[in-house]
């Protein structure tokens, strides 16, 4: 039986761009590769730094933590593997340029794979007490891992002040070429599921959503069946939502299922919201039910210059190098290497980089693809057609906040509502006159953090 | 083995759109039209066409040569704006005068203010502008079409024989009549339908590009489809210019057209699809757009209807250019989760 997926949830404007997942859906979750090194990142989350509990010289253990911090909104690290620290020293973070991380050297002939965790579907979500919940997400580090990085037990912990009410399981994955969330709801559904029940119960909400978009006919349909299966699921519920860019954004998400408004500025708690991306909750069944840190994810390692493209399950800290060696390496003399999708990810400069729990994937552009997007096409003054107006999610000007970027009038840029951008780079996929519009708003934003900053007080 | 590593912003992909691409589907779009005025108007259309194009790409590239500016006529605007001011011209048109409209178009509709993107009117219109202002007669004076039953014709010099006829014959646009009708309270009963239809097919007196409905429709609506133009404007323009000439026929039918004849004649179909949707000359917002729109179709009636001009769109466009700026402002987007801390 065909049953007819797509559906028409969704938020006003957005982008289609070719999702390219057939490279790697096909792709079952597999083993990454033994590594002799890793460099796990202190700060691989939104919030405080983590203070390093281990010096040079300090045997670990795989799981052990071996950063942490006392500030609410951090999450700690853990070593992924058995082996000796080999330094703390700077190393290339994505995000934050250059950054502080723990370098482990595997042990000689430990294994550095981690095995699946599989899981019934017998598992009683009683035995555990909210609070109990919360304590286990938070000690295994647990941090958002569509992206953002924000430490997951931050948004599940109840708040008196702010009473959450839905639940939303992120697993649109409207990034192009990214499969490992598909990938996960395919294998692990199980898994998902628990991390679902849990992290309901943790923050008390009534209703739950399992959004996913509708060009993955296969997940939507493995999900509803799973929900029929494990029982105690009749409140969850399956929304297929519409394919476009950036569906999986946690505000247009939201704005797609509830028909609501996150107010700008502000986050999904405020209106009762909370939002978990299904790789998220995979990784709370594992910290609840089997006490294991969040040490490993699946990444997808894609692109047409990738000589194997799949889906592997990695130490977070391994280095995109060894990865991308893994997979067969680069096929081509000249291309970009991007953590994340084509749309937001980042494209790093060293190779060195080691993966963090919020990368969902690597990239790999060809030098053609490259060109055809930015380096081939000339740039030409803007031409106001309108078309970054249409397709901004946030309902801005992106436009005018560009040229205002431009010329450094920052309040101008404020007053056409600047820090309401959510970077989507949605203005600067469509724009013809080729204008890097996301990348003058993100310089823009940084100059006003530096401004804020020199002000005292 | 991996030796060059490129490294960006992000986002890392885009559409395959480009200003050019942008233009070439207006040039596109633009030819049905310029093949009806070909047709009607046959050889000294398509020079009048080439004329301004040429003269409008030269002057692009003089302008930028002068002012050290990169050369910008890859982006083919300049050839958007010859083609759309030599479908506003009278088809008897002098060549030398193109030549002049074309330049005029460019360095001082354009280049002056910046070059693309910068400009505050719609160069075409500037030209045509220049053009009225100082070749009043040569603006006004309008050929027959080529394959019109020249006894048709109602403004037809005496003593002149047939061989020579069609060479000097010139006759009134629709809409010059109606004036004409206005001024000496004649009736506008003096239109039969076969002119009302052969407004829709261009068989009349006008601009080069502005007689035949048919072919500016086709162009408009493969823009509408290929969403280089939003519906916004030209819904706009024709909707407020209708409900306008509306209003003035039911209060008097004698004198004035029925309002289908004012949105199929007077170049108000080449202005509602291809001039007044000149992006850059256009409001950003939506809600912009009606405004640009309605205001447009408005001035166009109150001109026609009360002002001198017969045709009135050049005029409306220029006023309404004027005021994008401010439109702008005004109309400005709200973010989708309303304004920050309220
Ligand atoms: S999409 Fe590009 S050319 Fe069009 S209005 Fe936006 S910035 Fe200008
Ligand atoms: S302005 Fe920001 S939110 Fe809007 S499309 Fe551009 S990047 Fe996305």
């Amino acid at each position: 039986m065909k049953v007819s997926t797509k559906s028409r949830i969704s938020f006003p404007g957005g982008t289609h761009p070719a999702d390219k997942k057939d490279l790697s859906a096909g792709k079952e979750i597999q083993q990454g590769p033994e590594v002799t090194e890793v460099a796990v990142m202190l700060c691989q989350h939104i919030g405080a730094i983590c203070q390093p509990l281990v010096r040079k010289g300090n045997s670990v253990e795989a799981g052990q933590k071996i950063g942490d911090c006392d500030a609410f909104v951090s999450a700690p690290v853990h070593s992924p593997i058995t082996g000796k620290v080999k330094e703390v020293a700077l190393r290339s973070h994505p995000v934050l340029g250059r950054s502080m991380a723990i370098v482990i050297e595997a042990l000689a002939h430990s294994p550095t794979k981690r095995p699946y965790f599989n899981l019934q579907d017998d598992f009683d979500v009683n035995k555990y007490s909210a609070g109990q919940i919360c304590e286990a997400v938070r000690e295994a580090g647990i941090v958002g891992m569509g992206g953002a990085g924000f430490p997951t037990r931050v948004k599940i912990e109840p708040n008196p002040r702010l009473p959450k009410d839905a639940l939303i399981i992120n697993g649109c994955e409207c990034e192009p070429y990214i499969t490992c969330d598909y990938r996960i709801m395919l294998e692990w559904t199980n898994k998902i599921i628990a991390g679902i029940k849990l992290a309901q119960k943790a923050s008390g909400c009534s209703r739950v959503f399992i959004a996913i978009e509708d060009n993955k006919p296969k997940a939507i349909e493995v999900m509803k069946t799973a929900l029929k299966i494990v029982p105690n699921c009749g409140h969850i519920q399956v929304v297929p939502v519409r394919t476009k860019y950036p569906q999986g954004g946690e505000r247009q998400l939201i704005k797609a299922v509830l028909k609501k408004n996150v107010p700008t500025g502000g986050i999904p708690p405020m209106i009762g919201v909370v939002v978990l991306n299904v790789a998220t909750t995979a990784a709370i069944a594992e910290a609840v039910i089997s006490d294991l840190p969040l040490t490993h994810r699946v990444v997808t390692v894609s692109g047409e210059a990738i000589a194997k493209p799949g889906n592997y399950y990695v130490p977070i800290g391994m280095s995109v190098e060894d990865l991308i060696e893994f997979c067969g390496g680069v096929t081509q003399k000249s291309a970009k290497v991007l953590l994340g999708g084509p749309m937001m990810g980042i494209a790093i400069a060293d190779l060195k980089t080691p993966l963090t729990k919020a990368s969902n994937a690597v990239t790999v552009l060809t030098k053609e693809q490259i060109g055809r997007a930015k380096f081939a096409r000339r740039q030409t003054a803007c031409i106001r057609c309108g078309r970054c107006l249409e397709v901004c999610p946030e309902n801005l000007n992106p436009t005018k906040i560009a040229h205002a970027v431009k010329h450094n009038l920052l309040d101008v840029a404020e007053q056409y509502y600047m820090s309401a951008c959510i970077e989507c780079g949605c203005c600067s996929y469509i724009c013809p006159a080729n204008i890097e519009i996301t990348g003058h708003i993100k310089t823009g934003k940084i100059f006003i953090a530096r401004q804020k900053k020199k002000v005292p007080g | 083995m991996l030796t060059d590593i490129r490294v960006s912003c992000s986002p890392h992909i885009s559409k395959h759109l480009s200003t050019r691409s942008v233009m070439i589907d207006v040039i596109i779009a633009l030819a049905p039209a310029m093949l009806a005025a070909g047709y009607y108007f046959r050889a000294h259309a398509l020079l009048l066409i080439g004329t301004c194009v040429i003269s409008c790409v030269a002057a692009e590239w003089l302008c930028n040569v002068i002012c050290k500016k990169p050369n910008s006529l890859g982006d083919f605007s300049a050839v958007v704006t010859g083609i759309i001011l030599a479908l506003s011209l009278p088809p008897k048109l002098p060549i030398w005068t193109a030549v002049i409209g074309g330049v005029v178009s460019i360095a001082i509709g354009k280049m002056v203010f910046g070059g693309l993107g910068a400009n505050i009117f719609n160069p075409a219109m500037v030209g045509r502008t220049f053009l009225t202002a100082s070749f009043g007669v040569m603006m006004t004076t309008w050929a027959v079409p080529y394959t019109m039953d020249l006894n048709m014709s109602k403004i037809a010099p005496e003593n002149i024989s047939a061989s020579n006829l069609r060479e000097f014959r010139t006759q009134a646009t629709p809409l010059a009549w109606s004036k004409l009708a206005i001024k000496n309270e004649l009736g506008a009963d003096i239109y039969s339908e076969e002119q009302f239809k052969a407004t829709f097919t261009g068989e009349v007196g006008g601009s080069l590009g502005e007689t035949s409905v048919i072919a500016l429709l086709i162009g408009g609506i493969y823009l509408l489809i290929r969403r280089t133009i939003s519906f916004h404007i030209p819904l706009a323009v024709i909707t407020s210019a209708f409900i306008f000439a509306t209003i003035v026929y039911l209060r008097d039918s004698y004198t004035y057209v029925p309002p289908l004849f004012h949105l199929s004649s007077g170049g108000l179909m080449l202005c509602a699809f291809f001039i007044a949707t000149d992006p850059v000359t256009a409001p950003l917002t939506r809600r912009g757009m009606w405004i640009f729109g309605i205001g447009i179709g408005a001035i166009t009636m109150l001109i026609r209807i009360a002002g001198v001009y017969q045709e009135g769109v050049m005029f409306s466009v220029l006023l309404m250019n004027a005021v994008t700026p401010l439109i702008d402002k005004l109309c400005r987007r709200i973010p989708t989760g309303g304004k920050p801390g309220a």
